[in-house]
């Protein structure tokens, strides 16, 4: 009867000793293993946040402004009230007063106007009922009463003294002012070869993720739960409990799948401030949601903005000096649209390498959709006016393009003129071998007639070095804990996949550090209640950022496991190692055990087997103001080269080939690294080529659908080949660094060359669309036609 | 957007839908495939208080040749269905091709001929197509049948001549001399774009002479438009080269395009003059294509 306790057990140690062990360097990483959460997604088992259905929920929709500007004289909700089924209907009467935004250097909007509205989409009121139909209906229900005021839609009208103010408080609407000077710009210009100036437009254009946003809010016993479709937890956290006046720690935000954000996700919408009122009000769950309109009217998008560059050049295409004088219309809120000011001018000294830089920029308020962070955040437009008017200038010294650009390309452990430390840099190779695999010298000059070869260089952060808010938190960290039998472990991050795959890359980053197995990985994630603190999937910050704190959490782990195996196998914990689950004496690994064994045994004996992890940037950048944005602990680089065909009559744009080679330090997982080229090569070409948010005289978007609004198709997609150069980032986990962005900045850019190649014709305003390419070109048969005669 | 409340009919027989019509008059609506009138009513550009469906007609479908009538293609049959028809294929590829290059693969499920006729927006892909071949539609309503020209058939962006109480329920294509067709749109992407201008050409050619030829211009007038003096330039003419650019430019001439987001209309009318050119020389060297 008496049985001792130690022995009541029928655990039977897993049979290892015929499993073979890799030889290669690394056992998890560099390797494509299928997505966590693949299958889950092709079988529609993926649960979004608009899918969730709690009992009781509610569904909501916010009312908005149908002029560009005017002021709210009345709101009148009695009707909408009556209607049955309406359960709430809010406005600013129900709401803090509270100004928010995401950039604290200018938080200016409210959950509902108060005043006034500022764009034909701003938020009024906000209805909540028992179904979708009801909402709509008592939408209508609504009677605002508006005094329609004069608006702005241009950033030189918008700047003129005496034009209506989007905002009182910023005069001649400027919501931001940027001037850098870093060297001696005007002495470079005096000293230099050739000067030249060149002047682009960049358009607005918007993220268009495949999930409209929705969150829902429910209230239990004082504290607010949030389920949304959110780019970052964390800031949504920070933000909901800030303007209801809550401690975080009642507040809880987490996601289930998102379907794509692209920097619009980043900042809180009225839909999380709204439920999170009408939740408590009704006592029941909410669902507030966007529809298609909704999103593109919330926008966040890519700023229109108008580019003067200047560089001075010695004989040999050395850049001596650039001058970028920019303005973006941003809009009538903030949003993220000071980092993106910053970010337009900062990232252009990252690909070449010149002392003097002069920076200028305003940011302009206008009655549209605000604008904010999109893929590239700032960079891309300033990027395709830089390497257009690059080359300009290699064509007025008849020096190659892709001569030019190695000329002038920077090299590792330098530091730029704005005080961005660059440690790896491989732009020098990513160039080289680009200009091989497209057949560079082969085409260039070559081709027939219409057909026409571009390059075009980028660079990124991976990773922002500061918060968006200020705070002293560490950015990144994690929690590994091996299940008790050994058999599996799960990596708690607050790391956000936001379809991009960081579940799966943290997971293989876990398994690797733990010497343990991907297919054994759980994970749970971007749930600020459940995982540690991760700022989210901004920046292309999760690799690096993300990474080296489950790498840290998953060296605790192995360290912990090696040392009870020691224990266990009376072996020196020095001459152990422990690998795809399988601890081994380093001397002879036939002595072996189970990562699962020691783990139970570690369990049994000492409790929750558990690894921590965390991360802070190391202090980067300079003094001076707006130092902070720009800089990162590691930078990727790219070349991109493209092959294009020109319809000479029809201005109609047929991309070839492209050609992208990375130096993204070193790879995870190389099939989703090549999905993010590919998918920022899409993006990116959908902006240069198709993509604008047009706007009628009254400030309304004429398409606000994915009819007009025009993505490419797959059948626009052109032959993508994504090569890597080796690189390696020393202050990465394993010598990583970003992709997710980069592979976007190019496009723009390389694609103009490549038309310019094909016609010699040059278009100065993005999207390059056919309609402009064929102006363009009819304009130079006009000149040549006047010449003749 | 949400779907405004509407009754709902599903009538089995021809006669019964024309009734509901005449009953209803202007407050009810037909609904064939349904992906141009559902997304009016979401966007509030109609609020029918009836629907009155064709599914229950199944006879509407079919695709056949009639000896002495020609190819019938019932109103209700789908862009995938032209697409894939034997009989279609054998006679006016054309046809098929205009089908299938028309929007999306779930909207070319169900999306119809005659809802595309109907609807009667400039745009519209086939109209060009069948009116280059000289299709006839066939009308039922309560008084009886009739039948109209389909190039006779539209009077302006969205209307038609068709009376409140019928039904479009065939397209005739007549046996024809034609010995080469096509329709070429020009969209501003490869897949799930309008037409920014549609061009169809159906030619006679004896030899390097042209017997005779169609010229139907979409998207650039209020209703599709014959280019009829571009047709007379090109009669009886051995065609070159610089034959047909000048066809294409009194093409252009005929054209009466406006500006909107998809193009201006001194864009629009130059692609008439290149469109013109590209499908007749098609229409010329491939026959139906
Ligand atoms: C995403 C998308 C892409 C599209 N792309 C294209 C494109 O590339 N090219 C193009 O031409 N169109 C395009 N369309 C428009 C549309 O799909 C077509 O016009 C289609 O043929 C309409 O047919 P339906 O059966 O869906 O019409 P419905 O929506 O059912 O009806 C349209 C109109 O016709 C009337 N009607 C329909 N059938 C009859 C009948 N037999 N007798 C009398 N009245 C009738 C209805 O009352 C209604 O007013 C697109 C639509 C969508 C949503």
């Amino acid at each position: 009867m008496e049985k001792k306790r130690s022995s009541y057990t029928n655990y039977k140690p897993e049979d290892i000793s015929g499993v073979k062990l890799s030889e290669e360097k690394y056992s998890v990483i560099g390797k494509s293993v299928p997505k966590i959460d693949g299958r889950v997604k092709v079988t529609g088992q993926a649960k979004y946040t608009g899918d969730l259905k709690f009992p009781n929920m509610l569904v909501g929709k916010i009312l908005t402004s149908p002029h560009a500007h005017a002021r709210i004289l009345s709101i009148d909700t009695s009707e909408a009230e009556k209607l049955p089924g309406v359960k709430a209907v809010i406005t600013h009467k129900d709401v803090p007063s509270l100004k928010y935004g995401i950039s604290p250097a200018r938080w200016d909007e409210n959950i509902f106007c108060i005043d006034k509205v500022r764009f034909v989409g701003d938020k009024v009121a906000a209805v909540a009922a028992v179904d979708e139909d009801t909402v709509y209906k008592a939408l209508k229900l609504i009677k605002v009463e508006y005094e329609v005021l004069p608006a702005v839609f241009d950033v030189y009208e918008a700047m003129k003294e005496g034009a209506p103010l989007v905002h009182d408080e910023y005069p001649r609407n400027l919501n931001a002012e940027i001037h850098q000077n870093f060297g001696d710009v005007e002495k470079a210009f005096a000293e230099a070869y050739y000067v030249r100036t060149d002047r682009f437009v960049g358009n607005r254009a918007y993220q268009a993720p495949m999930e409209p946003h929705s969150a829902i809010s429910i209230w239990e016993n004082g504290k607010l739960t949030v389920y949304c479709s959110t780019q970052s937890p964390h800031y949504f956290q920070y933000y909901i409990a800030r303007e209801f006046g809550m401690k975080m720690g009642d507040v809880r935000v987490l996601k289930t799948f998102i379907g794509g954000g692209f920097g619009g996700k980043l900042e809180p919408t009225g839909l999380e401030f709204a439920g999170a009122v009408i939740a408590k009000m009704t006592g029941r769950p909410v669902r507030m949601f966007y529809d298609r309109a909704d999103m593109f009217a919330h926008n966040r998008g890519r700023h229109r903005v108008h580019m003067e560059i200047t560089t001075g050049v010695d004989k040999n295409g050395k850049i001596l000096g650039v001058h970028a004088n920019f303005i973006q219309d941003g809009g009538a809120y903030t949003s993220l649209g000071i980092a993106t000011a910053y970010y337009a001018g900062a990232m252009l000294p990252l690909t070449y390498d010149f002392e003097n830089f002069k920076f200028d920029m305003l940011r302009v308020y206008t009655n549209l959709p605000a604008c904010g962070a999109q893929r590239g955040h700032g960079a891309p437009q300033p990027r395709y006016a830089f390497e257009s008017h690059l080359d300009r200038i290699a064509e007025h010294l008849g020096i190659d393009p892709v001569e030019l650009r190695l000329r002038n390309a920077r090299k590792p452990n330098t530091v730029t003129p704005n005080d961005f430390g660059v440690q790896s840099c491989e732009l020098t190779a990513c160039i080289e071998k680009a200009r091989e695999i497209s057949g560079w010298n082969e085409k260039k000059g070559k081709l027939p007639k219409g057909r026409g070869i571009g390059v075009a260089v980028g660079s990124f952060v991976s990773g922002a070095g500061y918060p968006i808010y200020r705070t002293d938190l560490p950015h990144s960290s994690a929690i590994i804990k091996v299940g008790e039998d050994g058999t599996s472990a799960t990596l708690y991050t607050g790391a956000n996949d936001i379809g991009q795959g960081s579940d799966t890359i943290l997971c293989q980053m876990a398994a690797e550090a733990m010497g343990f197995t991907y297919e054994n990985m759980k994970i749970v994630a971007a749930d600020t209640e459940t995982t540690p603190l991760d700022f989210g999937a901004y920046s292309s910050r999760q690799t690096l950022m993300s990474g080296a704190a489950v790498k840290q959490a998953g060296e605790e782990v192995k360290a912990q496991i090696l040392e009870m195996a020691s224990v266990m196998m009376e072996v020196d914990v020095g001459d152990l190692d422990c690998r795809e689950a399988v601890v081994f004496c380093k001397s002879n690994p036939e002595i072996r055990k189970s990562f699962g064994e020691v783990a139970r045994t570690f369990f049994v004996q000492k409790g929750p087997l558990v690894g921590r992890g965390v991360y802070s940037p190391p202090k980067l950048g300079g003094k001076f103001k707006g130092a902070a944005v720009g800089t990162s602990p590691a930078y990727s680089f790219a070349t991109q080269i493209s092959e294009v065909e020109i319809d000479e009559e029809t201005g109609e744009i047929d991309v070839k080939e492209v050609w992208d080679v990375h130096d993204c330090g070193q790879v995870i997982n190389p099939s989703l690294l090549h999905a993010q080229v590919h998918g920022a090569l899409y993006m990116g070409m959908g902006e240069t080529v198709w993509e604008e948010v047009v706007f009628d005289d009254k400030g309304k978007i004429l398409n606000p659908n994915l009819g007009e609004y025009r993505l490419p198709t797959a059948l626009d997609m052109p032959k993508i080949s994504s090569e890597l150069v080796e690189s390696y980032e020393p202050l990465g986990p394993w010598g990583v660094k970003e992709v997710g962005e980069g592979a976007t900045i190019p496009t723009m850019g390389c694609y103009n060359n490549a038309i310019y190649d094909a016609t010699g014709v040059q278009v100065n305003s993005l999207p390059l669309s056919y309609e402009k390419v064929w102006r363009a070109l009819k304009e130079k048969r006009e000149k040549e036609k006047n010449k003749e005669e | 957007m949400y779907l405004p409340d509407f009754e709902y009919y599903a009538p089995s027989s021809l006669p019964e839908a024309c009734g509901l019509l005449a009953q209803f008059g202007a407050r009810a609506k037909v609904i064939a495939g349904g992906t141009d009138a559902l997304p009016k009513m979401k966007q509030e550009l109609m609020a029918p208080e009836a629907l009155v469906s064709l599914k229950n007609l199944s006879q509407l479908t079919n695709i056949f040749y009639e000896q002495e009538k020609g190819i019938i293609i019932g109103s209700r049959a789908t862009h995938n269905d032209l697409a894939n028809s034997p009989v279609l294929q054998e006679k006016y590829l054309s046809i098929c091709e205009a089908a299938h290059h028309m929007a999306n693969n779930q909207v070319r499920n169900r999306g119809t001929v005659g809802g595309n006729i109907i609807n009667a927006v400039p745009s519209a892909d086939l109209p060009p197509i069948l009116i280059a071949l000289g299709a006839i539609v066939k009308l039922v309503g309560t008084g009886g049948e009739r039948t109209v020209p389909l190039e006779e058939f539209f009077s302006g962006p969205g209307k038609t001549v068709i009376k409140q109480d019928e039904i479009l329920t065939e397209i005739i294509l007549p046996d024809q001399p034609f010995t080469g067709s096509t329709y070429m749109k020009f969209g501003l992407r490869r897949s799930g774009a309008l037409a920014v201008v549609g061009v169809a050409a159906a030619v006679v050619m004896d030899g390097d002479i042209c017997k005779d030829a169609r010229i139907v211009l979409g998207a650039v007038a209020p209703v599709p438009i014959r280019a009829k003096k571009a047709e007379e330039l090109l009669k009886g003419k051995s065609v070159t080269d610089g034959l047909l650019e000048e066809v294409g430019v009194c093409a252009a001439g005929e054209s009466k395009p406006i500006s909107d987001i998809r193009g201006s209309a001194e864009y629009r009318r130059d692609m008439v003059r290149v469109f013109t050119k590209r499908a007749l020389k098609k229409a010329i060297q491939e026959g139906h294509c």
